[in-house]
């Protein structure tokens, strides 16, 4: 383990930017997770990563940076606590700028691979299927399809921004694709395993690791075969299905009810088949947000 | 009396509708332009809508004489502005990143969007703001990069710079660059109510209206002879001061003061010792437009802003 960055901080303990380098040469690649605070199933997946390769030979150079915002994590915060800004807005950062731009910088020279991750999970109200999000074309679709995750979804232009990670990795000419799984402020095991089989099934493909499947792909869309249910009104939402069940036409979906006195408002039901993607976890709604969301299967 | 309607209403979970407000003065004096002011983007610039509540009460007594509208938003961010918070809550998000929003998102969306909806067809926009949280600033006016009519404007904004900004990486989605023309007006300290600031701007704010041909001159509560004549700058002459070191920041200087190229804008010092770490100076002679009054920084914090002369 290194500590690629180092910064001093007011009133505790240096700031620290640790990486976990194995093996030597190429194909590179560098997986991030952590950048959000609070998102840390992708943590315990990097760090479950990291266990299997202490005991490979990895044929190429793997960096994992498990845990880019310590601070935030500390408290349970999604952004950098100081000043309560996104990192992930900071990039391509500054190494004489704000402390968020800082480390930025120190994280985007730490990460130059041909193949880049960058692991999250939803907000705290949300938990997610773990699922890549790849660009409509390119290489990156592959490589995203080769994890395994159960869900791979091609989308169109989003996160090009070159002020997040994935896009100032893409504006540098690396191969970059973003997975998201479980739920902010919670530790979800099993979605921990499926991103840490994602991830060693990549290696696999970029023979940096023996091939090994991934969890095994159930739905590989675009934005218009991802079945989205928002609130048509505010109230009390509750499921009936869970992340990652398969579910038919028809198939209820979960309910809204009044909060103070439990009258049924209205009812969601899934119109195609497909699998439970996103669901809504903290149940006090407001009108239009998003409650379920399923990813198509073609039968 | 003006009319008092909803621009929009947001229905909370629990039941209850939350409304964000126009209070619209409809002038019978003559005919005039659709003038904006929106305040209370950000729940955390009490500053801004107090101006905003000065000014309704300002019109409400002159409202016959005014020629032309003039609408006023005095919160538009009431959740936040409830918890003395930046940011819309639960959403956690920041409704100045927000803009043009869109009519089917979440709440803080819709709000966006219903009010690029309103000004979309104003003649001129205000947006009334407060400093920064960890600053206390020179009162200033904002406009866009050669944007010389609002300049031209801000410069009757009795405050002590009119910053012609580039626009920044997140402009697209911040109130003040959904129509063009906007003025931004800026200082105090950060979620607080300053002495002297609020009648400056609001001053500042009928002097503007005047100018536009809505409020009669011969009605201003004060002579434009009294108001200040701002210095206009463009980012190149606004110099952010940076500290090299992480602790405590202790101030030396008070908004707009003088200062000397290498004289001392504070020093740092360790937070559990005390002892100095750095002594921070200005780089360039000028004049103090921000200086931090939130003393904990990183490496890198901003301390200070100073205009060149
Ligand atoms: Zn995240």
């Amino acid at each position: 383990m290194t500590v690629v960055f180092r910064m001093e901080a007011p009133y505790r303990g240096a700031y620290e930017l640790h990486r976990l380098s194995f093996g030597s040469g190429s194909p590179s690649v560098a997986i991030v997770a952590g950048m959000h605070g609070y998102e840390l199933t992708g943590l315990h997946a990097v760090n479950m990563l990291a266990t299997a390769l202490r005991v490979s030979r990895p044929k190429g150079t793997v960096h994992l940076l498990p845990l880019v915002n310590t601070f935030g994590a500390d408290e349970n915060q999604k952004r950098w606590p100081f000043d309560d800004q996104d990192i992930n807005h900071a990039f391509p950062g500054d190494p004489a700028g704000t402390a968020v731009q800082r480390i930025a910088h120190a994280l985007l020279e730490a990460t130059h691979a041909d193949v880049c991750v960058d692991v999250h999970s939803g907000a705290p109200h949300v938990r997610e299927l773990p699922h890549v999000r790849v660009p409509m074309g390119g290489e990156e679709v592959e490589l995203g399809r080769k994890m395994g995750l159960p869900v791979v979804w091609r989308r169109p232009g989003d996160r090009l921004d070159a002020t997040g990670l994935v896009g100032a990795w893409r504006q540098a000419g690396h191969k970059a694709v973003v997975i998201e799984g479980g739920r902010g402020g919670t530790l979800d095991t099993q979605h921990s395993e499926l991103i840490a089989r994602g991830l060693g099934a990549l290696l696999g493909h970029l023979h940096i690791l023996p091939a090994m499947p991934g969890p095994g792909v159930l739905a590989d869309v675009t934005h218009s075969e991802v079945e989205t249910h928002r609130a048509p009104f505010g109230g009390f939402f509750v499921p009936e299905v869970k992340v990652g069940q398969r579910v038919q036409a028809g198939h209820l979906l979960g309910y809204l009810q009044a909060p103070i006195g439990g009258d049924r408002l209205g009812e969601l039901r899934a119109e195609r088949p497909g699998v439970v993607m996103t669901l809504r976890a903290y149940p006090m709604v407001h009108a239009s947000e998003l409650l379920v969301r399923v990813a198509g299967i073609p039968q | 009396m003006p009319i008092v309607e909803p621009v929009i209403s947001v229905e909370m979970p629990s039941g209850e509708d939350v409304q964000i407000v126009r209070r619209r003065f409809q002038g019978s004096a003559g005919p005039g332009p659709r003038v904006a002011v929106v305040a209370g983007i950000r729940g955390d610039t009490p500053e801004g809508i107090r101006v905003a509540h000065e000014l309704c009460a300002f019109l409400g007594q002159h409202e016959a004489a005014l020629s032309g509208t003039v609408d006023v938003y005095p919160c538009c961010n009431p959740l936040a502005a409830h918890r003395g918070a930046r940011r819309w809550p639960f959403f956690d998000v920041d409704l100045n990143r927000l803009f043009p929003g869109r009519q089917d998102g979440h709440p803080p969306d819709r709000v966006a969007w219903a009010l690029s909806q309103e000004i979309a067809d104003a003649d001129q926009v205000i947006e009334l703001r407060g400093a920064h949280p960890a600053f206390r600033e020179a009162p200033q006016a904002h406009v866009r990069h050669r944007d010389g009519k609002a300049a031209e404007l801000a410069m009757g904004a009795n405050v002590a710079v009119v910053w012609a900004r580039h626009p920044g990486p997140a402009a697209n989605s911040t109130f003040a660059y959904q129509h063009p023309g906007t003025i931004v007006l800026e200082g105090g300290c950060g979620n607080r109510l300053t002495h002297g600031v609020g009648r400056d701007l609001r001053e500042g704010l009928l002097h503007m209206l005047s100018m536009l041909g809505v409020v009669a001159e011969a009605d201003l509560p004060f002579h434009w002879a009294a108001l200040q004549r701002p210095q206009v700058v463009t980012d190149e002459e606004v110099v952010r001061v940076r500290t090299s070191r992480g602790g405590l920041f202790l101030p030396e200087g008070t908004p707009w003061q003088e200062i000397e190229a290498g004289q001392p804008l504070g020093s740092v010092v360790d937070p559990v010792t005390g002892a100095a770490c750095e002594e921070v100076v200005s780089p360039v002679s000028g004049r103090l437009l921000a200086v931090r009054e939130q003393p904990v920084v990183f490496p890198g914090s901003m301390v200070g802003r100073v205009v060149t002369t």
